[in-house]
């Protein structure tokens, strides 16, 4: 109790802005109608006619240092995240160099923090008033592509102002491709990794992690640095934190393990879901808690499984999970931070977690909101994002020498062995089939005498059925 | 004053009757609260038992599809009977706990003592606390290694459940976390304690009544209105628990801290079927209602109010 989680920080201003006394909550909203509503007066009080070539005109035929170029005849865009706090710095970085070199376009960043923002969006969208530029996370792709929220963006790829798709990093562009189009552009993203501390390493002399270690070399080195220190019978030291019932971060294990959690059509889930692979994954990952004991037990099963708070407190060796913490560890006192990527099991697997930007279907000035996404996503962008991140353009990250470096360098190389997600096949996964997973994975890790196998086919009858239900519809 | 004159002509040409300038006065001053009313309440309401009849995303055309959102509610959703049984159960145990629990604590706080003033501070602190700060804070209480909790318990030799992941406690610890906020009915309770007579207990002693006694034949009738009041707020109120679940435990584990509003909240904010989450709050809403009026039929028969004679 030394130590303030810092997840559960995050997640406290999550929910902070997720939820007040009632169960609907809309809290954080009426800042942002205002800005909408200023944005209508400023482009009613214009005069003449608007566009982008009107004001070219003005800046090169009248370069009049004491007047700044033509305040009126700006274009005014609506940039919709779900980010809070620090990171909006980025953002409002970029949209500010972006002004600069593009005195035409207004920016305005809408923040709606936590669970709240989707909602937000979907009623925008219903109204005709979204954002020209949303932010969304990689699973919520499906839905929002098809139900028409957002435009194709392979014919401003290839038009006036064209992108070149081949300067990403590997990986990066496909969360936003759904259905043979490109319809959202990368942001940020993370895979997961392994953190280790080295300090505790070093102290028990056991080797570090190498790149393309497997299950077993983990579960050696996990159990290397399980360790009862005062004699009473419990482990003061863990092995590895591990991430409890969340789901998504489980779907490593199932890929590494050679198995998937649902058909390629998105139909079937019995035959995968209780698969020998996924067993097997469920299996190895129950009995690092359960029989070897290397990893700490959950605390609670809220989002994240948050109560761990073992590695930062140097108390585990290692933790799997994505690089969002990372910069709090590089300054926590406890750990001497390496970063590995993650262990090999029948096939060497990962998965990633990735935000975008699209253009809005309804947004009026699309044109207008591809320069500004070109920028954002572009090298110019990803300038700015170096500095917060791993920015999604290739040769930013290499010059930044985020390649080589020992740690940044893991994250980008493990951007060449991913695995689909599983809501890639369904846009009923979150509804359907995860519950099903997630209650399979609290039973094992509650009762250690529960036979995975008949939990497995369990879950996968149950998911097998609310997912026909649904295709049903 | 030297107004007053002119507005007599008015009155006396009678275009409107005392009651009925009284009556517009009336509508006047409540009609933010009216317009509020109509506009955030029962509008939304009415739109949402329409809803209830639909398939609705929020984005595609909302579909009619008649009571097939009850009916799957009924007869195909497992995890809407599990979040019923969830909530009704806790509503069984945390409405009576709260009841005597708050009263108690009245009771308690209802002493002439020195610094007694401080006593109903401490007492009632934890009731204006934000919800999810309070959530938070239990759960370091809570946690099953390091948390305050188990290791008090380790003290007496006890080894403390692991609460939040242990489906047969996780609901009861929540439970626990919601008693911490009992100082909302006591205070209620201690305003009208302050307001008995104290001649009663006066007559009552000089009869020889003890301490005891007076409770029972003076306190506790005298009380039972606002017993009455604190039973209708606490079931509603209780019935709609959603914080503590949404934070500490998502809903875990195995579904079994799935309270109801939280159920309907994924329904609506995470899977989108509007229809059906609607569906789900009028039913809801008749639960309560239903329960409410069984409650305010059953009170002619234990609410006594002195003005009334029986």
């Amino acid at each position: 109790m030394k130590r303030f989680y810092p997840l559960s920080i995050l997640l406290i201003a999550l929910l902070l802005a997720a939820c007040g006394p009632t169960p609907t909550p809309q809290i954080v909203k009426e800042v942002v109608t205002q800005v909408v509503e200023k944005t209508v007066e400023q482009t009613v009080v214009v005069p003449g006619p608007t566009t982008v070539v009107e004001v070219e005109k003005v800046v090169t035929a009248t370069p009049e240092p004491t007047q700044p170029p033509a305040e009126g005849a700006k274009t005014i865009l609506r940039v919709g995240t779900g980010d809070s706090g620090e990171g909006l710095n980025p953002h409002q970085q970029i949209i500010g160099n972006f002004e600069d070199a593009n005195p035409d376009i207004l920016v305005q960043l809408e923040a709606v923090a936590g669970r709240d923002y989707y909602t937000r969006l979907l009623t925008q969208i219903a109204a005709a008033n979204a954002p020209d530029i949303m932010q969304i996370g990689d699973d919520a792709v499906p839905m929002f592509v098809g139900k028409g929220a957002f435009v194709p963006l392979d014919d401003f790829i290839t038009g006036n102002y064209p992108l070149d798709t081949s300067i990403y990093l590997p990986g990066v562009l496909d969360p936003g491709r759904w259905e043979g189009k490109q319809w959202l552009l990368p942001k940020d993203f993370t895979p997961l990794g392994v953190y280790y501390n080295k300090k505790i390493f070093d102290q028990y002399n056991v080797a570090y992690p190498q790149d393309g270690w497997t299950w077993d070399d983990l579960l050696k080195t996990a159990q290397a640095l399980t360790k009862d220190l005062d004699g009473d019978g419990k482990t003061d030291l863990w092995g590895i934190q591990l991430t409890a019932n969340w789901t998504t971060g489980f779907e490593y294990w199932v890929a590494a393990a050679g198995g998937r959690l649902i058909s390629e059509d998105g139909t079937k889930v019995v035959g995968f879901m209780d698969s020998p692979e996924t067993i097997s994954a469920v299996q190895f990952f129950a009995d690092l808690y359960n029989k070897y004991k290397v990893a700490p037990p959950p605390a609670d099963f809220s989002l994240w499984a948050g109560g761990n708070a073992e590695f930062e407190n140097g108390k585990a060796a290692m933790r799997l999970f994505g690089r969002w913490p990372q910069a709090g560890y590089k300054k926590n006192p406890n750990i001497d931070l390496g970063v590995v990527g993650v262990p090999v099991g029948k096939v060497r697997a990962n998965i990633l977690f990735w935000g975008g930007f699209g253009i809005s279907s309804t947004s009026k000035n699309p044109e207008a909101a591809w320069r500004f996404l070109k920028y954002y996503v572009g090298p110019e962008g990803s300038e700015v994002w170096k500095d917060w991140a791993i920015p999604p353009v290739a040769s930013v990250a290499e010059k930044a020498g985020l390649t080589t470096d020992p740690i940044e360098g893991v994250w980008i190389s493990e951007l060449n062995h991913l695995a689909p997600r599983a809501y890639v096949f369904t846009p009923f996964w979150n509804e359907a089939v995860d519950p099903a997973l997630r209650k399979a994975l609290e039973t094992v890790l509650i009762d250690p005498a529960a036979d995975v196998t008949t939990v497995m086919q369990k879950a996968a009858q149950e998911a097998q059925t609310a997912l026909d239900e649904k295709l049903s519809q | 004053m030297s107004q007053l004159p002119s507005v007599q002509p008015v009155s006396r040409r009678r275009r409107f009757s005392l009651a009925r300038r009284e009556a517009l006065t009336f509508y006047l001053m409540i009609s933010p609260w009216l317009a509020g009313f109509l506009l955030f309440t029962l509008g939304p309401m009415v739109a949402s038992l329409v809803i209830s009849f639909t398939r609705w995303d929020l984005l595609s055309p909302a579909r009619f599809v008649g009571l097939a959102n009850y009916q799957k509610m009924f007869t195909r959703d497992p995890l809407f009977w599990q979040s019923l049984k969830v909530t009704t159960l806790y509503t069984a145990a945390y409405v009576p706990l709260e009841l005597t629990g708050g009263l108690i604590l009245a009771l308690l706080m209802n002493q002439r003592l020195k610094g007694i003033a401080l006593f109903r501070t401490i007492y009632y602190l934890p009731s204006v606390l934000p919800g999810v700060a309070f959530v938070v804070l239990w759960m370091w209480i809570l946690h099953p290694d390091v948390g305050l909790l188990n290791t008090v318990l380790s003290y007496l030799g006890i080894q403390g459940p692991r609460w939040l992941v242990d489906p047969r406690w996780a609901l009861s610890a929540l439970l626990m976390m919601s008693l911490w906020g009992l100082g909302r009915s006591m205070v209620i309770y201690l305003a009208s304690l302050q307001t008995l007579p104290a001649h009663l207990y006066e007559a009552a002693a000089i009869d020889g009544a003890n301490a005891w006694q007076s409770f029972w034949k003076i306190t506790l009738p005298l009380l039972t209105p606002t017993i009455f009041f604190n039973l209708v707020l606490s079931i509603i109120s209780t019935f709609q628990t959603f914080t503590s679940a949404f934070v500490a435990t998502d809903g875990g584990p195995l579904d079994s801290t799935l309270f109801y509003v939280l159920y309907l909240f994924r329904q609506a904010f995470q899977y989108f079927n509007m229809g059906y989450a609607s569906a789900m709050a009028w039913f809801l809403f008749l639960v309560i209602l239903i329960l409410t009026l069984l409650i305010v039929r059953s009170s002619e028969h234990w609410v006594y109010y002195e003005g009334r004679l029986r």
